[in-house]
């Protein structure tokens, strides 16, 4: 396991230089945002098996509060992401609370429905700027204010909040929450019976996602310094944490990261080989690519290579001398 | 007085509504499967019609026809293509079988048909209904009565003939059902068709006085997951019941508080209802 | 007493599956609940489990009332429980599977690694510990499902048809497995519906029919009991002595 963190690190941390200019830079910036957001979304809906659509919600508080602190008190953005935390825990606990109760789908549906119950609030709502959005300030006031001109600082920040979400999930994952989350997806009633409370796990898997997301709303909300209704809040936004994660492997440490790796890229050349339109052309390969999945490889593209390792395993452990019975 | 024609207003669209969302409370009952395209499917049925109308020159009959023969057909690719393969696998894989679907359904008619709005037009069906001063569009009208007649019809189906008993059996058992000689896959993908078929109607009847696009789904997938959640999964009489009750809160709250919160009052009832009766308000379990 | 049910009714709708059932185990037994399909006895099982909430009646379990207690908590004071469907994480080995179970007592991880691997031992899958439970057949998971259960260190178990499904040879080794673990203290309410098997296996048997508890004793006694043969063995046999 270290080497696979020590390659990953030296991979990651050289690409600046080697992919130079500023497309590469943003692309990279990107790419890891959205390892990061999918990441926390995994926390839930990959371990847990609790598939949320409204992941929007946390990430919009996440990037709506920062510059509401700027605009309204002329705070340095960075000073709203801990507020952001705050109130995406909040709303994790009104939509987790009742329906963690029952099973699977309510869930996936309060979130949509949440998610955009939130969005048409805010849209209405003049103190955060309704359907314009808020934007941060337009000259940096000092390095406090981390707005820069460049991707690569953005580049860094992200990198290095990508790697405390990893190690956190590397650690939740093998302890007894890893544990819990896991067999609360293969089977609650099962889970229950060996003394896991499950609502409880449920919540903090949730807690813990919505956390991060909003991290990387507010990480968002620093690098682009505007956020509107659609770009903070859109249902867009939740469906792309939820295929990230899935076409790399939902439930798995390095997953998110692999599908930021491969959708990212691959939908900055849809959108410039199609064009204007091309968003509708991007989200059409998106919903083919996550048919497909669902049809022909439901644990991603970890999960089938973890398969294939498996296979070598079991077939070694057939040619060991069997005990007698 | 303009509160009646408000409510008879809510009354028609709901519906329709009601129509639309017993699509989705059939398959949802039955296999326990939630079709997350299934906003699209409506809004498939909304552009169908509008073709028809635009390219074919073809009057309400035919395109309401044309839809349902549409519709019934993804209807059964839906569940013969996708789901059956994915009936097996985690709620997540469920998920993003019809999420998917969602996806491409949506993004290639904006691909196709850009994210302007369409529409028919308005004297399509008959102008207004003039009933001792209370308004009534004649559209509305045609449309409200058809699904309620068409929502009915598909609970005598389902509780009053052979096919229904069939489509419950499997439900039910479906290895018992086997046993009896049914083939739960034909039902299925039966049941898959009938709720392609009655949203594709729905959808085609909306169009004539709701506004077009690809996105609408979006809005009405929403509205049929109320209604749903609301009438008791599985339940078409809860669906009718709920699908009229929403649609007269969303007249009422667009005239009382203004057309925005239209929608709004309509979510916030969704997730007051899974706060405090998940079960619906008519839900068996 | 160990665990003690009292009148314990449980009603679906106008349908009453379990009627007034009064069950006392004591520490160390090995009771067999027998009964024909559809007499009760899985219901009552998951009335004891926590599956079920009882619509009457109360079951006390180490001096806890645990009668509309949720299922963790069942487990948490010591009732394990293994399904008649097994219910193994079909994705997790069968060490991760088994330390599901351990971590109930031992939160940190190498404890509960080694914990499992004791029960593992125990239970005689060492050499399957790395295998998915998906790849195991209907014997290696209800053997699963026993070792999972161990893991959480209960002092009753309950097992669901434990032995249905199997053939003579691997009943033969679950059975000795049963023992085995009845020998260490733990003590063992099995619902099963192989009557030759629990009849060797059990030292006492409680009879279901039609929701009731029709007889109880010794497995000598209760096969010699007319009511049992009437209503477990079906009346052909009856009319033909």
């Amino acid at each position: 396991m270290r080497w696979v963190w020590i390659a990953l690190g030296a991979v990651f941390l050289a690409y600046p230089w080697v992919l130079a200019g500023p497309f590469y830079e943003r692309m990279g910036a990107l790419v890891l945002l959205a390892a990061i957001s999918g990441s926390a979304w995994n926390l839930l809906g990959g371990y847990a098996g609790q598939a949320s659509v409204g992941h929007a919600i946390f990430y919009g508080a996440g990037a709506y509060l920062p510059l509401l602190v700027f605009t309204q008190w002329g705070l340095p953005p960075i000073a709203g992401l801990p507020a952001g935390i705050a109130v995406s825990v909040l709303i994790a606990l009104v939509i987790g609370i009742p329906t963690f109760r029952l099973l699977g789908h309510y869930f996936t549906m309060a979130t949509v429905a949440v998610a955009e119950l939130v969005r048409l609030v805010v849209s209405n709502w003049d103190l955060l700027g309704a359907a314009v959005g808020l934007s941060g300030p337009a000259v940096s006031r000092g390095w406090w204010d981390l707005s820069f001109r460049s991707s690569i600082p953005y580049y860094y920040i992200f990198l290095a909040v990508l790697a405390v979400v990893l190690l956190v999930t590397w650690q939740m994952e093998r302890s007894r929450m890893g544990f819990y989350l896991r067999a609360i997806k293969a089977g609650d009633r099962a889970a229950r019976s060996l003394g896991v409370p499950v609502r409880r796990y449920k919540l903090y898997a949730l807690m813990l996602s919505a956390a991060f997301t909003s991290v990387a709303g507010s990480l968002y909300a620093l690098m682009v310094g505007f956020v509107d209704p659609d770009s903070g809040l859109g249902i867009l936004i939740s469906i792309e944490m939820l295929i990230i994660a899935a076409l790399g492997g939902a439930g798995t440490l390095f997953g998110p990261l692999l599908g930021a790796v491969i959708l990212i890229p691959l939908q900055n050349a849809t959108n410039s080989w199609f064009g204007g339109s091309g968003s509708g052309a991007t989200y059409v390969i998106y919903g083919g690519i996550i048919m497909l999945i669902a049809r022909y490889q439901p644990g991603g593209l970890m999960n089938a290579w973890h398969a294939l390792q498996e296979r070598r395993h079991r077939r070694a452990a057939a040619v060991e001398p069997r005990h007698a019975a | 007085m303009v509160i009646v024609q408000v409510i008879t207003g809510g009354l028609l669209l709901g519906a329709v509504y009601a129509l639309f969302s017993s699509g989705l409370t059939l398959i949802w009952g039955m296999m326990n499967v939630v079709n997350f395209a299934h906003g699209d499917f409506v809004m498939i049925g909304m552009y169908v019609a509008f073709l028809i109308y635009t390219y074919l020159n073809g009057g309400p009959i035919e395109f309401v026809l044309a839809s349902a023969v549409v519709l019934f057909v993804l209807g059964v690719w839906s569940y013969t293509g996708l789901v059956r393969h994915v009936m097996s696998g985690t709620l997540l894989s469920q998920m993003l079988a019809t999420f998917g679907l969602a996806l491409v359904l949506r993004y290639a008619t904006f691909w196709i048909f850009s994210s302007n709005f369409r529409s028919l037009p308005e004297d399509l069906i008959g102008g207004t209904l003039n009933l001792g001063g209370i308004l009534i569009s004649m559209p509305k009208l045609v449309a409200g009565v058809v699904a309620i007649a068409l929502t009915l019809g598909l609970h005598g189906l389902l509780t009053r003939t052979a096919i229904g008993s069939q489509l419950l059996a499997v439900s039910e058992d479906r290895n018992a059902a086997m046993l009896m000689g049914i083939r739960p896959d034909r039902m299925q993908a039966l049941a898959w068709g009938l709720a392609g078929a009655g949203t594709g109607i729905a959808g085609a009847l909306i169009a004539t006085f709701y506004y077009i696009s690809p996105s609408v789904g979006e809005t009405l997938a929403l509205v049929a997951f109320v209604v749903v959640a609301l009438g008791g999964f599985g339940s078409v009489p809860g669906a009718l019941i709920a699908g009229l009750l929403i649609g007269v809160i969303q007249e009422l709250s667009a005239y009382l508080l203004g057309p925005v919160y239209k929608d709004v009052v309509v979510y916030a009832l969704f997730v007051a209802v899974l706060w405090i009766r998940p079960q619906g308000l008519f839900g068996k379990f | 007493m160990l665990l003690e049910a009292r009148q314990v009714t449980k009603s679906f709708g106008a349908f009453t599956a379990v009627a007034d059932v009064d069950l006392g185990v004591a520490a160390g037994e090995m009771i067999g609940l027998i009964g024909p399909n559809g007499a009760g006895k899985s219901t009552f099982f998951n009335c004891l489990t926590g599956d079920y909430a009882p619509s009457a009646g109360t079951i006390r379990f180490d001096d806890h009332d645990v009668t509309n207690a949720p299922p963790e908590r069942h487990a948490r004071l010591g009732i394990g429980r293994t399904y008649q469907v097994p219910a193994t994480f079909e994705d997790m080995t069968v060490l991760e599977n088994v330390m599901v179970g351990a971590f109930l007592r031992h939160p940190h991880r190498g404890e509960a690694r080694d914990a499992a691997l004791a029960v593992i031992e125990l239970t005689e899958m060492t050499e399957q510990r790395h295998l998915r439970a998906r790849t195991l057949g209907t014997p290696g998971r209800k053997r699963l499902e026993i070792a999972r259960a161990m893991a959480t260190q209960p002092r009753l178990l309950l097992l669901d048809e434990a032995l249905a499904g199997l053939t003579p040879a691997e009943i033969q080794r679950a059975m000795d497995l049963v023992r085995k673990i009845h020998a260490t203290g733990v003590t063992l309410v099995i619902v099963e519906h192989i009557m030759e098997v629990i009849l060797t296996l059990a030292e006492r048997i409680v009879v279901f029919n039609q929701g009731k508890v029709i007889a109880q004793g010794k497995p000598d006694d209760v096969v010699r009991n007319e009511q049992v043969i009437e209503a477990y063995l079906g009346r052909r046999k009856a009319h033909r002595r």
